[in-house]
């Protein structure tokens, strides 16, 4: 059984702050998989979790280079940042990229990633953003494994 | 006595080897410039695949040097140093050329120079319109780039004064190109689409403009998602979309703003000179607001020919021979490629 939860963003600002609260609870290991549509904010949500993380680098997006490396900051936790878009369909190429860290001591996030990462883990949550409105955002949260009893003591909400 | 310098070029699809021939004076001569690209292997799966990449750069890598020395008329014997693209990039795909110009360069035994992908971009300029001015200032727009850059020596000192906050202007075109249903790459669709469109059927907004945002940093994001925003909406109305007029604004407020941010810096700085390079800088719109905008400020508008803005070798050597003329001392044999190499360092 899936347990669901929505949450309403109504600015750029509320994204980035939920990603902060969802990055402070990171740890090494976790997949996190972010859906939307283009323009949802999934980057932006990205640059929150990276505060909340706190790693060093600047977040843009990923799509170009396909993944970016955030060196760990003094939580002692990279964050890998994936971009699926161009991949073509296959995370397993992950591990072809080359990057510059260990995917097991670090924190996963994956754009695009939905239907195709989950086979890096069970173990994962899919957040999931979508546009209403003129800034609008909504964000529904389906944590799958362990991620089903930590979720709710992320107090994500606020 | 003139000097011949090799360039290696693989940090993303292409593969290039560029010769060029340094003389006294300082000048840099194009002799050859040959690339192969993977970019139709991409397309069979869909997407980029990294090991692909790499293969695709392993396999081009021979066939594609001896192409430039039996174009430029020249034995490897000839050439008197290498330099090679040591990032930003592709890891793997980084690593093949590294991997290739150590090898030609000890066994040449030549020096080996680890140089800056984005520097080559403003270097490859010299090729055409000859030494840069100092200071200059550089607009560099590309897939996986934008960035203002002032640029006090091509072989030494660059300075990023702005980039992107969140995505690339090229990489705005694929995604719009995409909305519109145009293929991939989109920027050359999308300039094509818009010369039939109205540049003002829709205000599309102008990202990081406002009196609060940084100067001269740049953001696509919201303006790619006020397309995506305004298809959708006259989908839902079952209206047609009309892609000249929605490509047309859109390219408008892309060089609305690259080309207003790039003048102002200039002016702000004193800077009489701008250069704009990489793939965006090929688009038509892009180049000729920039002339019209650099006449009016009295700056001096430099743009290399489509060929040498996209990725190429023959950028990798000019910029290694302004590193050779400057006296810059060579790199080890134990050069890495290093994916996340920021702009500042011109050569490792």
């Amino acid at each position: 059984m899936v347990a669901q939860m929505t949450v309403e963003l109504a600015t750029a600002e509320d994204t980035v702050d939920f990603g902060r609260r969802l990055g402070g609870a990171l740890r090494a290991g976790d997949l996190v998989l972010l859906a939307g549509p283009l323009g949802a904010g999934k980057t932006t949500m990205t640059r929150g979790i990276a505060e909340g993380m706190q790693v060093s680098g600047r977040v843009s997006s990923p799509t170009f280079v396909l993944a970016r490396v955030h060196p760990a900051g003094q939580r002692g936790v990279p964050l890998v940042h994936v971009d699926a878009y161009r991949l073509g369909g296959d995370l397993s190429q992950l591990d072809d990229l080359d990057l510059d860290t260990d995917l097991e001591e670090s924190a996963v996030v994956v754009e695009w990633g939905e239907g195709l990462a989950e086979r890096l883990s069970e173990d994962h949550l899919v957040v999931r953003l979508d546009r209403r409105g003129d800034e609008v955002r909504t964000v529904d949260l389906e944590p799958h494994g362990t991620w089903t009893a930590r979720v709710t003591d992320l107090r994500l909400a606020g | 006595m003139s000097r011949i310098i090799m360039g290696v070029e693989s940090s993303c699809d292409e593969t290039g080897i560029g010769l060029v021939r340094l003389h006294d004076d300082g000048t840099v001569e194009l002799l050859a410039d040959e690339v192969a690209s993977s970019v139709e292997q991409h397309a069979r799966f869909g997407g980029v695949v990294p090991e692909v990449a790499s293969r695709a750069h392993l396999e081009a890598m021979v066939p594609t040097t001896r192409r430039a020395f039996t174009t430029a008329g020249l034995e490897m014997s000839d050439v008197d140093a290498i330099a090679v693209t040591a990032g930003p990039g592709l890891a793997g795909a980084l690593l093949v050329g590294v991997s290739a110009a150590k090898a030609y360069a000890a066994a040449l035994g030549v020096p080996l120079y680890g140089v800056n992908h984005l520097a080559g971009h403003i270097a490859v300029d010299t090729l055409q319109h000859g030494p840069l001015p100092s200071p200059c200032l550089a607009l560099l727009v590309s897939g996986g780039h934008t960035q203002l850059l002032r640029v006090d020596d091509i072989a030494g000192k660059i300075t990023e004064i702005g980039s992107t906050v969140d995505d690339a202007a090229g990489e705005a075109y694929d995604k719009v190109a995409r909305l519109l249903g145009l293929p991939y790459p989109g920027g050359p669709p999308i300039d094509k689409a818009a010369k039939a469109g109205d540049p003002q059927a829709i205000a599309f907004p102008r990202g990081m403009t406002g009196p609060r945002d940084a100067k001269f940093d740049f953001s696509f994001s919201g303006l790619k998602t006020a397309v995506a925003r305004w298809v959708e909406g006259a989908q839902a109305r079952g209206e047609e979309i009309p892609v000249a007029d929605v490509a047309a604004s859109f390219q408008e407020a892309v060089a609305d703003v690259l080309t207003a941010k790039a003048v102002r810096a200039a002016t702000e700085s004193g800077i009489g000179t701008l250069v704009i390079s990489g793939g965006v800088a090929a688009n038509s719109r892009l180049s000729s607001l920039a002339a019209q905008r650099c006449a009016e400020a009295g700056i001096e508008l430099r743009v290399p020919r489509p060929r040498l803005c996209t990725d190429n070798g023959a950028m990798i050597a000019a910029l290694g021979a302004h590193v050779v003329a400057a006296g810059c001392a060579p790199s080890s044999l134990d050069l890495s490629a290093n994916p996340a190499l920021p702009v500042s360092a011109v050569s490792v």
